[in-house]
């Protein structure tokens, strides 16, 4: 199995080497090895990942337990304080636009669940550039998986994977708070937004590994992401028409959190899903695409 | 005086060096100030008042916020952490040039950088979104705003010493970093007003240093604490009891500081 093939079947190569996948592709006995060959690839990524993470958790509770408590407290403590503004705005306010206090609080449980998810699995992002200027890169390449898989997915954070059965929890509890216990069906519709919506934050964040990769500069443009991604936390009908219509057709923020409210509320219709499924296709192409060209102005400069 | 001046240089032409990231980073600013804006304008938009704070009055203060913002909490000391576990701290411990010194110097030089792109920042927010914002005319009150102001900047600059300092200690720097930075989004004042808390909280919060890095300020700006004189003092012990910890810690960590990884 080809290094790349697993991201590539997505994104596909460049120059002459596109063309002749092009015919591969067309070839129907290769359709039918790839599709054969997944289960194996996946367990292989999945292996490894598993790997990966217990050697965070062992380092963590080896190196840095205070640290670790720390950084749950601190996560608490925010999560606490923008609970808090909720209650003070709409403790006067009552309603905004349109939602109760209950509803709001919904939206804010479901973006800290969702959001702390992606983050969870995609930290790798923040000691991206760390790889670059040092070269550790070069050894992501060489490795015989894909060098986006260790970019992005080998730093799980173990203090956000304990902290997410809690977060569930409490976004149950909003949920039969507002008035709308979540049922089975409701809860697969969820899933099957969060996929979407996890397949576009991949794209953003392997389009920010790709400026990476460039210009050497990841930091402050995850950070912007972040900041970006923090307005989820509110219903996005605050920004205004463009800003929401930005925060759901450009970036995946509206699924994060306001588009599974709104179809708790029975306010959202499962079938727009479709086209979205469609957008998270055409975005994790076009990301994919933009990191193998990124990738040809990689220099190894440090190694 | 020309060794301070070249270091305010060289930390100008450090910050320039990338270009992306620093643009990000002013980025970054902007987008501080809209989420909130979009929250009090879907709230308070349509007039009316909450906490006694009208929509003109919040956007004044949010728009304070974000100017003492880049003024106040723009720092190079936040790397202090870094260059002890790094041992990059020997070469400025080895120049003639007092290290606190060394580092305000680079503070203030990442200040004119911040404000200097504030000023064409706030213009364009102003045209772009037109918050109504109350500037503030009479000379004696920006007088001892201007003092609170200094006092905060002071503040800061002792708490990152303090907690940079830490690596002395334990390569860990980042955990208390990161609860120091959450604690302050909220003790500072820049989420919402403090006043919007219960008078219980309102009193705990001003015992602490940290509302006196934006909230007092901001206050005494707009001319709407009756206890102005009393916070200005208090932000002044605040400035002694930070420096006198923080030259403290200072002095215990300096003698155990071992230039690892140099």
């Amino acid at each position: 199995m080809g290094k790349r093939y697993f991201f590539l079947r997505i994104g596909g190569p460049l120059g002459p080497e596109r063309s002749r996948r092009k015919d591969d592709i067309m070839n129907i006995q290769n359709i039918k090895a790839y599709f054969r060959s997944l289960p194996a690839l996946l367990r292989s990524y999945g292996r490894v990942w598993l790997k990966l993470t217990i050697q965070q958790f062992e380092s963590q509770i080896a190196n840095s337990r205070g640290a670790a408590l720390l950084f749950m407290f601190g996560k608490l403590f925010r999560l606490a304080t923008a609970f808090l503004m909720l209650y003070v705005i709409m403790g006067k306010a009552k309603l905004i636009v349109g939602y109760t206090l209950p509803q709001a609080i919904l939206i804010l449980a479901l973006f800290n669940f969702v959001s702390t998810i992606s983050q969870l699995f995609m930290r790798g992002i923040y000691m991206f550039r760390q790889k670059i200027v040092d070269g550790t890169f070069d050894f992501y390449l060489l490795n015989p998986l894909s060098e986006l898989f260790y970019s992005l997915f080998s730093y799980t954070d173990p203090i956000d994977t304990l902290l997410v059965v809690p977060y569930l929890g409490l976004v149950v509890w909003a949920a039969a708070n507002a008035g709308y216990p979540l049922t089975i069906p409701v809860a697969f519709i969820l899933l099957l937004i969060m996929i979407i919506g996890f397949v576009m934050v991949l794209s953003w964040h392997i389009l920010i590994l790709s400026i990476g990769v460039k210009y050497l500069e990841v930091d402050n443009t995850i950070m912007l992401y972040r900041d970006l991604e923090k307005m989820a936390a509110m219903p996005i009908e605050i920004y205004g028409k463009v800003g929401a219509g930005i925060m759901t057709y450009v970036f995946p923020f509206a699924l994060i959190a306001t588009i599974p409210a709104r179809y708790v509320f029975g306010l959202y219709n499962p079938l727009y899903l479709l086209g979205f499924a469609i957008l998270a296709v055409i975005q994790i192409k076009l990301a994919l695409y933009v990191w193998h060209r990124a990738l040809m102005f990689y220099s190894s400069a440090s190694s | 005086m020309q060794k301070y001046l070249s270091l305010f240089s060289i930390t100008l032409q450090e910050i320039f060096t990338y270009r992306l990231n620093m643009l990000m980073w002013r980025v970054r600013q902007v987008f501080v100030f809209l989420i909130p804006f979009f929250i009090w304008k879907s709230v308070l938009g349509g007039g009316g008042d909450i906490y006694g704070y009208s929509f003109a009055a919040i956007m004044t203060y949010l728009f304070g916020t974000t100017v003492l913002r880049s003024l106040v909490m723009g720092s190079r000391t936040i790397d202090l952490g870094w260059m002890i576990n790094t041992g990059a701290l020997t070469v400025p411990l080895m120049r003639p040039i007092n290290i606190f010194s060394f580092f305000f110097i680079r503070d203030l030089a990442d200040k004119l950088f911040n404000l200097g792109f504030m000023f064409l920042e706030l213009p364009l927010i102003y045209f772009i979104f037109h918050p109504p914002v109350f500037i503030q005319s009479n000379p004696i009150v920006l007088l001892y705003a201007v003092s609170s102001t200094l006092f905060a900047i002071l503040i800061y600059f002792y708490i990152n010493i303090i907690f940079g300092s830490f690596a002395f200690w334990t390569r860990d720097i980042w955990a208390p970093r990161f609860m120091l930075m959450v604690v302050m989004e909220f003790a500072t004042g820049a989420m919402f007003p403090l006043d919007m808390l219960p008078v219980v909280w309102q009193k705990i919060m001003l015992a602490l240093p940290f509302p006196y890095l934006l909230y007092v300020p901001l206050k005494i700006y707009l001319g709407t604490d009756p206890l102005w004189l009393n916070h200005l003092l208090i932000g002044l012990v605040w400035v002694i009891i930070l420096w006198f910890i923080a030259t403290k810690v200072w002095a215990r960590g300096i003698s155990s500081y071992e230039s690892e990884g140099r």
